[in-house]
C-alpha cells in the first residue's frame, strides 16, 4: 500500500470517526452489538437449552472471544496498515509461544513474566521480518510478494520448530491454576487473564495510535504513504516498526495462551484463518473492531454450538461473517470508501 | 529430425530408467530387503509420526543385529522412510515410491485417509500392508488381499470399551445405568461412538447426550462436558486426539460433575504417557479402554529402555506397534524363505506371532479381510502420575479406582 492509487482507503489505522470530518453515527456498530444481546435473550428465553448451560457457553464465548481478540488486533496493524496479508501470523504465534515455554522450561521464569521478556524479543523479530525480507517489496508496491514471503516464513517456523523440539505436545506448567464460579458459570483464571490482557493490549495499542506522535506516523502512513513521506515520514522505519508491534501483540496472546493449550509446532495455524475472518469483520485497521469482532466470533462460535454441534459452530461463524460483509462490506468500524 | 532425436532419447531415457527400477528389486537376491515405512513425519502429526517411524527403526535394528532373516541367508534389513506429511494424497505417492524402490512390504500409517489411499496402492502393487495405527473399519472392508490390521478397529474398540466398562463398575460394586459421550466429529469419533452405543444399550445402560466437537478450531471444552453432564450420567465417555481430549479432561476437573468416572474409549490423550504431567490434577484416576503395549511383558519393557535410550524420548504404543508390524513382516521374511512381495503377503495372511507386544486376547492372526483376530482394548488409569493397566486381572499392573473420583 504504498501508492495513494491502489491503496483502498478502508485500511484506515483507526476507527475513522476522528479522521472523517463528519462523524459517522455508530448506528451499525450498534446495531450488532444490539443484535448480539437479542439474540443471546433469544437463546436465553426461547432457545429451550438450560439456563447454566447457557451462561457457561456465553461466559466461555467471552472468553474465547478475548483469546481471539488477542490474536488479531496485532494482525489488523499488518494487514489494515501495511496491507500485508500476514498468513505467518499463526506461525509467529507459535513461535512466540515456543519462547515462553523455554524460558519458564529451561529458564524457570514464571509463564507471565517470561510473555513479558517475550515482547521486546517478538518485537524485534517483527521489524526484522519487515525490514529484511518485506520492506522491499512493500515499497515497491507489489501485492503477492509479501503474501508469498510470509506464507514461506510460516512454513520455515513451523519446521525449525518441529526440527528443534519434535512433534510431541508439549505444556507449560501454569502458575495460577484453577477456576472460580460467576452466575453459576464456570471461570478459568488462566483464561480470564488471557481475556484482561486482550483489553490492555487493546487500550495500549488505541493509545499509541491516537495519542503518539508515532502514532499519528502510522495514521499517516496507512492513510496516504507518498503523502507521510513528503512531510518527511520515514516510511520504511514506520513500515518495520508496525510490523514489530503486531508480532509483540502476538507475543502477548502466545504467551498468555500457552497456560491452557498443548504447545505443537502446527498450533497457531488454526487462529490464522479465524483471525482474518475477525480482522475483516471488525474492519481493516480498527483495533476496537478486532476486539469486538473477536468476542463476536467467539460468542456464534460457543453458543452456536449448543445447536450446531461440531463443526456447524464454525459455518455460523462464517454466515456471521459473510452477512457483515454483504450489508456492511468495510467491515463493523470500517471506514466506507 | 530434430524431434526424432529427442524422441529416441527420451525412449533410451525410459529404458534406461525402467532397467534401474528392475535393477534395484532385481539386485533383492543378495542386498539388503526394504521395507517401506509411511508416517506422518511433518505436519500436525509430526510427534506421533516421528516416534513410529523410530519404533520402525529399532525393529529393523534388532532384526539385523539378531542375525538378519536367517531363512534368506541372513539377509539385513532396510527400511525406507516416507513422509505422508499427515495428507493421504501425499502418502499414496510415498508408497509408490517406496515400492518403486524395491520395497517388499509397506508399514503405515496412522491416520484413516491416508491408510485408505495407501491400501489401495498397495492392493494394485500387490506389496502387502501392515497396518500399525488406523481405526476406520472401512480400510478393510474393500476386500482387498492385500491389507492387514494389527489394532483392532473402530467397532471393535466401542463395543470392547463398552463392555470393560460394565464389567469393571459391576465388579466394583457401582453398576452403570447411564452415560453421556464426548466425541470429535468425523469417521473416526462416529464410528466409536455407535459401537459403544449398539453395545452399551444391547446391556441396558442408557447413553443420554452424544455431545460432538470439531477436530479445528477447538480450544476450550468447557460447554460441551457441561452438556454432557446435564443429564446428570453415571459416566462420560470420550473420544478424540490428544490436544482436544486433554482439554475435555481438564473441562470435567473445573466442573466437577457428579460422576463415577471420566472414561475414554479409543481416546488419543488419556493413556498417553505424556498426559499425567500435562493434565496435572485433571488427570488423576481418569479412565482410559485402549489398544496398549503389554506393560506386563518384558520383552515389552526391554524395548521401550532400548528404545528411549537411543531416541531419547518414552516410546509410546503407536510406536510399539509400528515395531511390532515390522516383526510381523520380518516373521512373514523367514516363514516365506523368499523376498517376492507377493509371497511375504501369503505368509503374512497365515501367519501366528505368539507373544504379541501388544496387551491382546491372543497371537496375532489375521481372519480373511485382514483383520487381527485377537486385537482388544484393556483399560488403563492414571494413577499417582501414572498410567497404569487397571482391567482386566490379567494386565493390571495396578488395582482400578472406581468410582474414579
Amino acid at each position: 500500500m504504498t501508492d495513494t492509487t491502489t491503496s483502498p482507503p478502508e485500511t484506515q489505522p483507526d476507527d475513522g470517526k476522528t479522521r472523517s470530518g463528519r462523524p459517522s453515527l455508530p448506528l451499525l456498530p450498534l446495531g450488532i452489538v444490539g443484535a448480539v444481546v437479542v439474540a443471546l435473550l433469544l437463546v436465553y428465553t426461547v432457545g429451550g437449552k438450560d439456563s447454566g448451560l447457557v451462561t457457561q457457553s456465553i461466559v466461555t464465548g467471552l472468553l474465547l472471544g478475548g483469546v481471539y481478540a488477542l490474536v488479531s488486533v496485532g494482525l489488523t496493524l499488518i494487514f489494515g496498515v501495511l496491507g500485508i496479508v500476514n498468513f505467518a501470523q499463526g506461525a509467529m504465534l507459535t513461535l512466540a509461544m515456543y519462547l515462553v515455554y523455554q524460558m519458564v522450561d529451561a529458564g524457570g521464569i514464571p509463564v507471565y513474566v517470561a510473555t513479558l521478556l517475550a515482547i521486546p524479543v517478538m518485537f524485534l523479530f517483527g521489524v526484522l521480518v519487515q525490514a529484511a525480507l518485506l520492506n522491499k517489496l512493500t515499497m515497491a508496491d507489489n501485492e503477492e510478494g509479501p503474501l508469498l514471503v510470509t506464507l514461506g516464513l510460516s512454513l520455515l517456523i513451523v519446521n525449525v520448530l518441529l526440527m528443534i523440539f519434535g512433534g510431541r505436545p508439549k505444556r507449560v506448567p501454569s502458575s495460577v491454576e484453577g477456576s472460580f464460579e460467576v452466575l453459576d458459570a464456570i471461570v478459568s483464571w488462566e483464561r480470564l487473564i488471557a481475556f484482561a490482557g486482550a483489553l490492555l493490549v487493546a487500550g495500549a495499542l488505541t493509545l499509541i495510535l491516537r495519542g503518539t506522535s508515532f502514532g499519528l506516523s502510522i495514521r499517516a502512513v496507512s492513510a496516504n504513504t507518498q503523502g507521510a513521506s513528503l512531510v518527511g515520514i520515514d516510511v520504511r522505519r514506520i513500515y518495520a516498526m508496525t510490523f514489530g508491534i503486531g508480532s509483540a501483540c502476538v507475543a502477548v496472546a502466545g504467551g498468555l495462551m500457552v497456560p491452557f493449550l498443548s504447545l505443537t509446532p502446527t498450533v497457531g495455524e488454526q487462529f490464522t484463518i479465524l483471525a482474518f475472518v475477525i480482522v475483516v469483520l471488525g474492519g481493516l485497521g480498527s483495533v476496537k473492531g478486532a476486539v469486538v469482532g473477536g468476542l463476536v466470533i467467539g460468542l456464534v462460535q460457543t453458543v452456536g454450538a449448543l445447536y450446531l454441534p461440531g463443526t456447524g459452530s464454525l459455518i455460523l461463524v462464517f454466515a456471521v461473517f459473510v452477512l457483515v460483509l454483504f450489508f456492511r462490506p468495510q467491515g463493523i468500524f470500517g471506514v466506507k470508501q | 529430425m530434430k524431434k526424432v532425436s529427442l524422441a529416441a532419447m527420451l525412449a533410451a531415457g525410459t529404458v534406461a530408467l525402467a532397467a534401474c527400477g528392475s535393477g534395484s528389486s532385481g539386485s533383492g537376491s543378495d542386498g539388503d530387503i526394504m521395507i517401506g515405512s509411511v508416517h506422518p513425519l511433518t505436519g500436525a502429526l509430526a510427534g506421533v509420526g516421528a516416534l513410529m517411524n523410530d519404533g520402525a527403526k529399532l525393529a529393523v535394528e534388532d532384526v539385523n543385529a539378531d542375525g538378519g532373516i536367517e531363512s534368506l541367508d541372513g539377509r539385513k534389513l532396510t527400511l525406507g522412510e516416507g513422509d505422508s506429511k499427515g495428507a493421504a494424497d501425499t502418502g499414496q505417492s510415498e508408497a509408490q515410491r517406496l515400492i518403486s524402490d524395491g520395497a517388499v512390504a509397506l508399514v503405515g500409517t496412522y491416520q484413516s485417509d491416508v491408510t485408505a489411499n495407501v491400501s489401495a496402492v498397495a492392493e494394485r502393487s500387490r506389496v502387502p500392508l501392515v497396518i500399525d495405527v488406523a481405526v476406520d473399519d472401512s480400510i478393510l472392508e474393500q476386500g482387498y488381499k492385500n491389507t492387514f490390521r494389527i489394532q483392532p478397529d473402530a467397532t471393535s474398540m466401542g463395543a470392547d470399551g463398552a463392555d470393560d466398562l460394565i464389567a469393571l463398575a459391576e465388579a466394583n460394586g457401582k453398576p452403570v445405568e447411564t452415560v453421556s459421550y464426548i466425541h470429535i466429529e468425523g469417521a473416526f469419533g462416529q464410528s466409536v461412538f455407535d459401537a459403544f452405543k449398539e453395545q452399551a444399550e444391547s446391556q441396558g445402560v442408557q447413553v443420554l447426550k452424544e455431545v460432538t466437537y470439531p477436530g479445528t478450531n477447538f480450544t476450550d471444552a468447557t460447554t460441551q462436558v457441561r452438556e454432557a453432564a446435564a443429564g446428570n450420567p453415571d459416566v462420560i465417555v470420550a473420544t478424540g486426539y490428544y490436544p482436544d481430549q486433554l482439554l475435555v479432561a481438564q473441562a470435567v476437573k473445573a466442573l466437577d460433575p457428579d460422576i463415577d468416572a471420566l472414561y475414554g474409549v479409543a481416546n488419543g490423550a488419556f493413556d498417553d504417557g505424556s498426559f499425567p504431567n500435562d493434565a496435572g490434577a485433571a488427570g488423576e484416576n481418569v479412565l482410559s479402554a485402549n489398544y496398549h503395549y503389554g506393560a506386563t511383558n518384558d520383552e515389552v519393557a526391554d524395548i521401550r529402555k532400548r528404545f528411549e535410550a537411543e531416541f531419547g524420548r518414552p516410546m509410546e504404543t503407536a510406536s510399539v506397534l509400528s515395531y511390532q508390524a515390522v516383526m510381523v513382516i520380518a516373521q512373514a521374511l523367514e516363514e516365506a524363505g523368499s523376498d517376492d512381495p507377493e509371497d511375504v503377503r501369503d505368509a503374512i495372511a497365515e501367519i501366528e506371532v505368539e507373544d504379541p507386544l501388544l496387551a491382546f486376547d491372543g497371537p496375532i492372526t489375521f481372519d480373511e479381510t485382514g483383520q487381527n483376530e485377537n486385537a482388544t482394548v484393556i483399560v488403563m488409569q492414571t494413577k499417582k502420575g501414572k498410567v497404569e493397566q487397571v482391567f482386566p486381572d490379567e494386565f493390571t499392573t495396578s488395582e482400578p479406582v472406581y468410582p474414579a473420583k
